[in-house]
């Protein structure tokens, strides 16, 4: 009784047990994740907030993050070739490294940042670590800081927003060396919103805070160093006045730190690279926790630079071999580490 | 819902939960190796030329830990020969018989005599060693030493009917249409241990088997669902999800007061008792993308996986690998022609395609995503120790515990970077544990020159 389907189906010829087959150990099958596609999935996150970059700032916030991501992709393949080693352009971590140090450029129209900072991203930060996976400290946020340092001026050139009032316009509100005063200034729903001025990428809070709910919804970042970054410098900024005004359990002055200048941006996107943050749930807090503690930290003591992200988070880049060592899980059936 | 912490969702393909357990007939020519457990191989106790009846005893042991090996088909011993396992690369012996069609039925496989609240316990493991039962679900330990060792000690008896390998429907099917005979094993199994109660764990992905296992199941006799997850099966997280005990490595769930019991090994158990019969044939799941018409079928021991691919209606394309168990922990074989033992729960054909599904192009490397330790069942670092082994700073591997990984394979089959963690993880194992050795042997001849 052999029905029509049947027949189609029939097997091939006998001969196919001749082949010679592929001999491994197991596992045989494997999940489709891959680091390509978690790349593809914090580009897709970070989209919202690149076009909010272009309508607020125009042409050249598409044009400064474009160059960076063209130099870093180059300078990946340039390295690679030059060390001789796999060429792993494809994996797509150089675009979201370009893609970030872009998000953290003013949009103005000096275009030999993003080339300069993607360069030293990539060629001394990443590849000459060892490539993807062997790099200390976040390449982007390293760059941001290279460039910080060399071009102080360029770097906190900030164009005006489209939509925004004059008052916020001269500089990130992060960046006033007195902050209570900042803060008086300061519209909350505008900053929160993104109708303030700043970087290309870190002005929406919104947006920023979409993106990152949308890769923990994928399971491509988990909830544990946004959260305990974002409470941690809320927390502080809640119940510790400003050393210039008064003032305690001001709900304002807390929505203020935490929809300025790049928090958001970092909490959610840079202190978040698996590369550079702890592996396990507890060291993940403890990491968000430390960028939270120095991030307010030097956004309140330090009258120099602007911001504290970036520095708090390559401090803490340091320490992760340390909070990995620490909080190394207790084996199954074992006694607890180090007893 | 019961579970445990770590281990994580693989994708179930369990293509063949609906097709019902079917009987192979007995090729003409089987060939059945005479170690299929753990410990010590068995000796012929045929030789070529002899005519044997299915049942008989072929292989046996004379001293140490072992199960005897039966003949599975009634014929003609043709030869006994030297074939390489392919799983542990020894060389063992192998008896090719003849089959003459007729299943003349040995005169020593009969019921036990006696009345099950009549016997021993020293009995029914004598039953048990003789029908050869090892345990079914892969790792093959003699399960007469099993209830032996168990016996006054164990106060928890648990039956494995979790199934979390993809593919493996095997035992879904036995829970399914021969619910009696498990539970009927987990009688003999109290009555043996001195026990009134037992858990049984199954998955949840196979609630139908919950409910017929539920309306079988006798007094005493609980059934638990457990979350759908991998490694649901492994004894330690089976073990964990439903007492809350953990059994560190290197540990015998004894030692925690649990034994635990393979669902389709209880089946055989009952077999033994009641009907006499030894292991000789075993249910096997065939499916792969390779196989013309994936079944469940009940397989003479000692068939070859080429008999059993005929059966199934014969391949579709060009196979890569055939997988001798499941797809997470199974062994790859190079030979069409080897036979299946008393291990093999499934045997899967993948294509090349298949194989290489998930799989990037690119050069394997760690970003640092830490799955491979949120999945852990035994809550390792495999990054890290994946890293110690390919530098081949195995002492190191040793401090991070890479003793204690059971191979489960969670975390190569997450890992987005492509490393083939567990892979890499064995080599560090066998450095270990060759060092291990190295270091008692230089220990015991410092001893002797102390003597001297």
């Amino acid at each position: 009784m052999v029905t029509e389907k049947e027949e189609m189906i029939a097997p091939v010829t006998e001969d196919l047990y001749g082949d010679l087959l592929t001999v491994t150990t197991s596992p045989h099958i494997k999940h489709n994740a891959t680091t390509t596609k978690i790349m593809a999935q914090v580009l897709i996150a970070l989209t919202p907030a690149f076009i909010w970059g272009i309508i607020a700032f125009g042409w050249n916030a598409f044009l400064m993050p474009l160059f960076a991501v063209a130099t870093s992709v180059l300078s990946e393949f340039l390295m690679q070739k030059l060390l001789k080693k796999p060429v792993t352009v494809g994996d797509l971590s150089a675009v979201v490294t370009g893609l970030l140090l872009g998000f953290n450029l003013p949009a103005n129209n000096a275009y030999f940042l993003p080339i300069a900072g993607a360069a030293f991203a990539i060629a001394v930060t990443k590849q000459l670590f060892g490539g993807i996976g062997k790099n200390f400290v976040n390449p982007a946020l390293a760059a941001r800081v290279f460039l910080l340092l060399s071009w102080p001026e360029q770097m906190t050139a900030f164009p005006q927003h489209r939509w925004a009032t004059d008052l916020t316009a001269s500089a990130t509100p992060a960046g006033f060396a007195t902050r209570g005063m900042a803060l008086e200034n300061a519209n909350l729903l505008d900053l929160f919103l993104g109708k303030c001025s700043g970087s290309i990428g870190e002005i929406s809070a919104l947006l920023l805070l979409v993106g990152g709910i949308y890769l923990i919804v994928r399971r491509v970042i988990t909830w544990h160093i946004p959260v305990a970054y974002l409470g941690t410098v809320a927390l502080l900024t809640l119940i510790f006045p400003y050393p210039d005004t008064l003032g305690f359990f001001d709900l304002s002055r807390m929505t203020f730190e935490l929809c300025s200048g790049g928090l958001m941006l970092g909490a959610i996107f840079m202190a978040t690279d698996y590369v550079t943050s702890p592996i396990t749930w507890r060291g993940r807090l403890i990491f968000g926790v430390g960028c939270g503690l120095l991030t307010v930290f030097f956004r309140y003591f330090n009258q120099s630079y602007p911001e504290g992200v970036s520095f708090s988070i390559l401090v803490m880049n340091c320490l992760v071999w340390y909070i990995d060592k620490i909080t190394r899980p207790r084996v199954f059936g074992g006694a607890r580490h180090g007893q | 819902m019961y579970t445990f912490k770590g281990g994580s969702h693989v994708k179930e393909y369990k293509n063949t939960r609906h097709a019902p357990i079917e009987h192979m007939p007995a090729p003409a020519i089987v060939s059945i190796p005479l170690s299929q457990h753990i410990g010590v191989p068995c000796r012929a106790v045929v030789k070529a030329g002899d005519h044997v009846d299915y049942a008989q005893l072929i292989g046996d042991i004379e001293s140490g830990l072992g199960c005897p090996v039966h003949s599975s088909v009634s014929g003609t011993v043709k030869r006994i020969e030297t074939v390489q396992n392919a799983a542990t690369g020894q060389f063992i012996e192998s008896v090719v018989i003849e089959n003459d069609g007729l299943y003349t039925r040995s005169a020593d496989a009969v019921p036990y005599p006696k009345a099950l609240e009549d016997t021993t316990p020293e009995e029914i493991v004598a039953v048990v060693r003789k029908a050869g039962i090892s345990g079914m679900g892969g790792a093959t330990f003699p399960t007469y030493a099993k209830i032996q060792s168990a016996i006054g000690k164990a106060d928890t008896l648990i039956i494995n009917c979790a199934e979390c390998e993809p593919f493996i429907t095997a035992n879904h099917r036995m829970m399914l249409e021969r619910p009696e005979e498990i539970m009927g094993g987990v009688k003999i199994l109290m009555h043996v241990l001195g026990l009134s109660k037992a858990y049984v764990g199954i998955e949840d992905n196979k609630m139908d088997a919950v409910e017929t296992m539920r309306a079988h199941a006798g007094e005493g006799v609980e059934i638990f669902v457990v979350k759908t997850k991998y490694p649901q099966g492994d004894e330690r997280q089976l073990i964990y999800a439903l007492t809350k005990k953990e059994l560190p490595a290197g540990k015998l769930p004894a030692d925690l007061g649990c034994v635990i019991f393979n669902a389709e090994t209880t089946a055989t158990i009952w077999h033994a008792f009641y009907k006499g019969s030894p292991l000789c044939q075993r249910v096997v799941t065939v499916d792969g993308d390779c196989v013309a018409r994936p079944a469940n079928v009940r397989v003479p021991i000692g068939t070859s996986y080429k008999d059993l691919i005929a059966y199934c209606g014969g391949l579709l394309k060009k196979p890569e690998k055939i997988v001798n168990g499941g797809p997470m922990m199974g062994f790859a074989q190079w030979d069409f022609n080897a036979p299946l033992t008393k291990g093999s729960s499934a045997i899967l054909v993948l294509s090349r395609e298949f194989c290489q599904k998930g799989k990037s192009k690119l050069a394997p490397a760690c970003i640092r995503c830490g799955r491979c330790v949120h999945n852990c069942p035994m809550h390792l670092t495999p990054n890290m120790l994946v890293g110690f082994a390919m530098a081949r700073r195995f002492k190191d591997a040793e401090a991070y515990n890479a003793m204690s990984c059971v191979e489960c394979g969670t975390c190569s089959y997450n890992c987005p970077g492509g490393m083939e963690i567990v892979q890499h993880i064995r080599v560090a194992k066998a450095a270990i544990r060759a060092e291990q050795m190295a270091a008692r042997a230089r220990q015991m001849e410092q001893e002797k020159k102390g003597e001297k």
